[in-house]
């Protein structure tokens, strides 16, 4: 057994923390609130490659595994970045068939967006805010690609990229997609819960920093253990989400009969683990984490849309009873 | 990235299974979500157990050849406890011994020690037990008043100690004692070896929560024990009780094996209650039992990440304590899952089968929430040595012992 990143995958991890670092932050979600742009965007992500992570090398891509995709998404988490590379990781297993698709994905020519709900309508989808090509499952199981209209709402988290779709013109990629779809929004809920972790372990680090500082009573807050129990149940269930995010994303190449299992796992679990955490983390900054101007809002922001989209815990919680059941724990 | 067995790690594998099919007969085995056997009805066959897999290279894996162990690797050890668990055999007599005494007597102990102790604690013919906790000292330790006073050649224990699993089948303990209270109160404590069939020693058993007898109360009256029986020098009692607590945290919490109910159990005990509950019973019960998976996956997974870092010969840090808090709330979730999936059932404390599982294990998980590390101070120890927060204030850690400062 040898269940760690390799070489590659840390200096991956380590390029993508740069970079990120150097492109996107949580003061840029913030402005994103109020009209600015989403960092990095599109287009920087298509420059560094990041979208192309999973495209073959014949369309341009890195030829990656999902492994090395998470990782560099668990970065952008960190950040609050956007677009999600969720959307890149799914949109690059539904054009698998259709290698001019994968290239304009990967290069960043076609803005895509995969969307969920009755065609040609959607309900709210990830990144489809700007996005210029959609994907989606019509009613006969069909994989289509058109373009369409994007209606955003008024945006809790504004890096998500969040808008209703119409669809108003589309043609069948593939007939009879119904497992292609399934697998692609399986491999998307991996690399959300991937940048889940990143935002909740920034945001545990975040409040751990504050708690060792902070004085309230003559001592500083961390040492009291209302404080230090629950940094320290947050803590764990970051750690505990680094493993199942790992695990599913290496299982998404390496051990494809457990992706099911292993992505609802871990989606369900960085639910509430990234809930976990920004909750605690606006909660020990006391009243410098209720503003607008502190950083810590920008996580709980992405903590309460995360938890919903791609399927809630309670979803993902009932898949895996089932798929447990019907004998995928072997 | 993988999780197969290597060629090697295959092989020895196979090697495990021949031997416990060959020794089949001579091996106690438990029922599926059994985990123990109780020591006082079943001690001959628990030792001869221990002693069989002992003889066929299964137990003592990792230590030292000179001490009669196999000198192998973690992930040897690793195998070997997977088996054990497939084929339902009970955990050891002597997993005390094992886990905790034997190690503090490796780090610790002096060339004669290791030579008399080691290979019998490894066969069971001598059982060991753990004399720490006391009535006055569970999570604060250090604040133990069981005394050792140098008389000659000898020191004179008196006191008292509680919760000592084993103590009623054992043949030696390791006890921490106090020999200088005039030292603040961890720089006056030595460890020593006990014999506990020595006159003085007095075990009374204890009746524990789910109606068994597990742990003892046992009582040191002029309890004399030679010098040479000592581990590490006078006053350095508390530097080699942390071998044996750091050493337990692992041994409880470790390498991505479940504690309580394995969740396969879990799992197949839901495959067949679950058809017997109404549509909406279903669906809040397959929460339940989704939930539990998860949290069973999380802990065994990060089990197997820590484990990936010994095998490359890192050192148990203070994470290990995440896995025994972790594993707790997942043998929890599991234990209550099992519970709720009995229906009406789920109010006694067997099913009219008789089948006791469930009950069992929810009745033993409040104990484990306690043992080896509170859910609390685990967390006090995860705050402060793996986030780096400020401890508490505390006033007792300077001044002498006996002045008070308890
Ligand atoms: C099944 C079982 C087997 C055991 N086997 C052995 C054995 O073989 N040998 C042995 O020596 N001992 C054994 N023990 C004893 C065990 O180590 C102690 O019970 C444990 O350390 C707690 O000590 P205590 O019982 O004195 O409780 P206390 O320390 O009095 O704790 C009471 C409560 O206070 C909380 N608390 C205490 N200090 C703090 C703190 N600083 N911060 C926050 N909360 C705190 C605890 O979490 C707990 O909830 C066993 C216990 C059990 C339940």
């Amino acid at each position: 057994m040898n269940f760690d990143l390799g070489p590659d995958q840390r200096d991956a991890a380590a390029g993508a923390r740069d970079f990120y670092r150097g492109s996107a932050s949580p003061t840029a979600a913030r402005e994103a609130l109020e009209g600015g742009a989403v960092a990095p965007g599109r287009k920087a992500l298509a420059d560094i490659g990041f979208l192309g992570i999973t495209v073959p090398e014949s369309a341009g891509g890195a030829g990656g595994s999902l492994l090395d995709l998470a990782v560099v998404a668990e970065q952008g988490g960190a950040v609050l970045a956007g677009p999600s590379l969720a959307t890149a990781a799914r949109a690059a297993v539904l054009v698998a068939g259709a290698p001019h698709l994968a290239a304009q994905l990967a290069d960043g020519s076609a803005a895509v967006a995969v969307v969920d709900g009755p065609l040609p309508g959607s309900s709210p989808s990830v990144d489809a805010a700007g996005a210029t090509l959609f994907l989606g499952l019509d009613d006969d199981g069909a994989l289509v690609v058109g373009e369409g209209e994007a209606t955003p709402g008024r945006p809790l988290d504004a890096t998500r990229g969040l808008a209703s779709v119409r669809l108003t013109s589309r043609r069948v990629l593939a007939e009879d997609a119904g497992q292609l779809w399934a697998r692609a929004r399986q491999v998307a809920a991996v690399v959300l819960a991937a940048e889940d972790l990143g935002a909740a372990d920034a945001a545990v680090q975040m409040a751990v920093g504050y708690a060792q500082q902070r004085e309230a009573f003559g001592r500083r807050i961390g040492s009291y253990q209302a404080v230090k129990h629950m940094l320290v149940d947050a803590w764990v269930g970051v750690d505990q989400l680094r493993s199942l995010v790992w695990w599913a994303a290496w299982a998404a190449d390496a051990a494809p009969e457990e992706l099911p299992l292993a992505a609802s796992a871990a989606k369900a679990h960085a639910a509430e683990v990234l809930e976990r955490a920004a909750e605690a983390c606006v909660q020990v900054h006391g009243g410098i984490g209720f503003t607008w101007e502190h950083d810590a809002h920008l996580y709980w922001r992405r903590a309460k849309v995360d938890r919903l989209l791609l399927g809630d815990a309670a979803e993902h919680l009932d898949a895996v009873a089932r798929l447990a059941v019907a004998g995928a724990l072997g | 990235m993988d999780f197969d067995d290597t060629p090697e790690e295959a092989e020895y594998r196979a090697g495990v299974r021949r031997a416990l099919e060959e020794h089949a007969a001579e091996l106690l085995h438990v029922g599926a979500g059994e985990e123990t056997v109780d020591a006082a009805t079943a001690e001959a066959e628990l030792r001869r157990t221990q002693r069989v897999l002992y003889e066929a290279g299964l137990v003592g894996v990792t230590w030292p050849r000179e001490h009669g162990g196999r000198g192998g690797t973690l992930v040897q050890q690793a195998i070997v406890q997977q088996e054990l668990a497939r084929a339902r055999i009970p955990a050891l007599v002597n997993h005390i011994g094992l886990g905790m005494c034997g190690p503090t007597v490796i780090a610790h102990g002096s060339d004669d020690q290791r030579r008399r102790y080691l290979p019998r604690l490894l066969r069971a013919d001598d059982v060991w037990c753990q004399l720490f906790s006391e009535p006055a000292a569970g999570s604060d330790l250090a604040a133990l008043r069981t005394t050792a006073v140098r008389d000659g050649d000898d020191w004179v224990v008196n006191g008292q100690k509680v919760w000592t699993t084993l103590a009623h089948v054992a043949d030696h303990g390791i006890l921490l004692a106090r020999t200088d209270p005039q030292r603040p109160k961890h720089a006056g404590l030595t460890m020593f070896v006990v014999d506990m069939h020595a006159p003085g020693v007095t075990v009374r058993p204890l009746r524990q929560m789910i109606g068994s007898a597990g742990f003892n109360e046992v009582f040191f009256d002029d309890v004399r024990i030679p010098d040479s029986e000592r581990l590490g020098e006078p006053g350095e009692g508390w530097r080699v009780a942390l071998t044996t607590l750091m050493n337990e945290r692992v041994a409880i919490g470790g390498a991505g094996s479940d504690l309580g109910v394995p969740v396969e159990t879990l799992v197949a005990h839901a495959r067949q209650r679950l058809p017997q509950l109404d549509h909406d019973r279903q669906v809040l019960a397959r929460q339940a039992v989704g939930r539990a998976v998860v949290a069973s996956l999380a802990t065994r997974y990060t089990g197997y990440r820590r484990f990936t870092e010994l095998s490359r010969g890192g050192v148990p840090g203070p994470e290990a304590s995440a896995g025994k808090l972790a594993g707790t709330a997942a043998a929890k979730l599991v234990a209550d899952a099992g519970v709720r999936l009995l229906g009406d059932d789920a109010v006694y404390a067997a099913t009219a089968e008789g089948d006791e599982t469930w009950q069992r294990s929810q009745g033993f998980l409040p104990g484990l929430a306690i043992a080896g590390g509170t859910d609390q101070v685990l967390r006090n120890i995860l705050g402060e040595r793996v986030l780096g927060l400020p401890p508490e204030p505390r006033s007792d850690k300077s001044a002498p012992f006996a002045g008070g400062a308890r």
